[in-house]
């Protein structure tokens, strides 16, 4: 078993549309998600990033409010799962509840020391 | 990371914590600032989607909300430089005043009771204290409300955007209205929350399940009212009453394909008992010496077709007295229609058929749907079928909606099958 990067990117224009109730609804699948993640022992780490930032240059002689990518391109969290290769992995992120509103889920294999 | 386990919300928080914040703010910095508000409890939500979504719901979710909230208020307010050091001060008292506010479970928060009052000012049009109120105070977005009034998303939007320039020109900051004026301010209210009732309950095509939590909205309104001091009226009571009474018909009068079931065939086990007990126990409480409200009228009048076991136990002469005493407290042509219902099943369908022509006769008369309506099975019941179906051919065209008309087809089709 190996564990996987996933980066949640995008989706924010669609929130700011939404509507308390369907903001709850919307909530509580990813609840839901990573609840059933938990349960299936797949489930490692994550959680959610702020959106404001710093991008740090040149050890620090350039500091610049980030990140500067275009909304769609921010990563607004990581989880990290378990499974057997990365297609498993790729599985797993179908569920994701990013996809209701058009973000994207970047699947990357964890390396280990004992390669 | 800490636990994953989700403990369920309760249905709805997000929708009622809107309000709440939206009200608490609004209280707190004016109405001048409404749509920075609106941003910052906007976006503290959508924080709530992303966070709460990875852990625990917070144990406190309504002060988790307002410190995001604050927060991002604040900032904005900050930026905007419209803000002097010492009102940021003022935003930490905040937090502390709202959770003894939120802490009082089962009262009424304050700031939303004035909330109620600010939307329902009287310098603002009906429609936009519907707006307002479901907006604002409810907590529903544009697509819901688009949805379940049968509107283009395009116009509720526009006209919340001026319902609130004008709410923010003529009220400068939430008051209750102290005595003289509290009881007619009231009253404004209490039209509202009829008013946002009645158009969830309106049988159209929108869209059932919002329509439904629009109701339930007016009752949650008319509750607050009612577990306030100043404004526990009877009328309050039966107001309440009256929209418990209705609200447990909702599933009854739909059915599984969409269409209309009047109440001669609904299936009354689909009424919801507890509406009907909450109902009750409100009528009770509205009991008045004086003269009962228009309220307390419809009130028990659907209280009776409520608490009827079948269609035919109905207690037509109870309900018949009941719209004579309506009518002689306030005229009104659709009561005097109405009434004609109950006076056919007391009287018969001869004489119904006289006081139809009455009405016809008199200076009120409109050409409307329900006229024709009533006039069809008045005359069904002579076994007149030509005459019924004639004038339910009048009735699909004066109606524009569409659920009615269904159901006068089908009635106009039972007719046809029917005919000797």
């Amino acid at each position: 078993m190996s564990n996987f990067l996933f980066l949640f990117r995008g989706g924010d224009a669609a929130r700011v549309q939404q509507s308390p109730e369907e903001m709850q609804a919307h909530m509580q699948k990813w609840g839901a998600w990573m609840g059933g993640l938990k349960e299936h022992d797949q489930l490692v780490d994550g959680l959610p990033l702020a959106k404001e930032g710093k991008v740090v240059e040149n050890a620090g002689k350039v500091i610049t409010d980030g990140p500067f990518a275009e909304g769609s391109e921010v990563v607004g969290g990581y989880l990290i799962v378990t499974s057997k290769d990365l297609n498993g992995a790729v599985e797993i992120s179908k569920g994701c509840p990013i996809f209701e509103h058009g973000g994207n889920v970047e699947v990357r294999e964890i390396m280990t020391m004992n390669m | 990371m800490g636990e994953t386990k989700n403990t369920p919300l309760v249905e709805h928080v997000f929708r009622h914590e809107y309000g709440k914040i939206i009200s608490f703010l609004v209280h707190k910095f004016g109405p001048s600032h409404l749509e920075q508000i609106e941003d910052a409890v906007q976006e503290a939500l959508i924080k709530a989607m992303q966070v709460w979504g990875y852990n625990e719901t917070p144990q406190n979710p309504s002060a988790w909300l307002l410190r995001v909230a604050n927060n991002q208020l604040i900032d904005t307010l900050r930026k905007d430089k419209r803000m002097v050091t010492g009102e940021v001060d003022k935003l930490h008292d905040n937090i502390q005043q709202f959770q003894q506010e939120v802490s009082l479970k089962g009262t009424i928060n304050d700031s939303q009771l004035k909330m109620i009052f600010a939307c329902c000012h009287p310098s603002l049009s009906q429609e936009y204290q519907i707006i307002l109120s479901l907006k604002l105070i409810g907590g529903f977005g544009n697509a819901e409300i688009s949805k379940a009034l049968i509107k283009k998303e395009e116009t509720v939007a526009k006209s919340f955007t001026r319902a609130k320039k004008k709410l923010k020109d003529n009220v400068a900051s939430l008051d209750i209205p102290v005595e003289l004026g509290l009881k007619s301010r009231l009253n404004i209210v209490l039209k509202i929350i009829y008013l946002l009732f009645t158009e969830g309950y309106a049988a159209s095509s929108g869209a059932n399940l919002i329509k439904k939590d629009i109701c339930l909205e007016a009752i949650r309104l008319a509750l607050l009212l009612s577990g306030n001091k100043y404004c526990k009226t009877a009328e309050v009571h039966a107001l309440i009453a009256l929209m418990c009474f209705h609200a447990s018909r909702f599933e009854a009068r739909i059915d599984l394909n969409g269409d209309l079931v009047d109440l001669e065939h609904q299936d009354r086990k689909l009424y919801d008992r507890e509406l009907i007990k909450k109902g009750i126990s409100h009528l009770e409480l509205a009991a008045v010496k004086e003269e009962p409200s228009d309220y307390h009228i419809q009130a028990a009048i659907s209280y009776y077709h409520c608490v009827a076991k079948r269609f035919s136990e109905t207690d037509w002469q109870g309900i018949l007295k009941l719209y004579d005493l309506q009518l002689r407290q306030q005229y009104s042509p659709i009561v005097q229609l109405n009434r004609i219902v109950p006076f056919h099943r007391v009287y018969g369908a001869d004489r119904a058929l006289v006081e139809l022509l009455n009405y016809k006769q008199g200076p009120h008369f409109k050409d409307s749907a329900l006229y024709y309506a009533i006039q069809a099975e008045l005359l069904t019941d002579q076994q007149n079928y030509k005459g019924a179906m004639a004038a339910l051919k009048k009735a699909v065209v004066l109606t524009s909606n569409e659920m009615e008309k269904k159901h006068f087809y089908k009635k106009l089709a039972n007719l046809q099958a029917t005919r000797p």
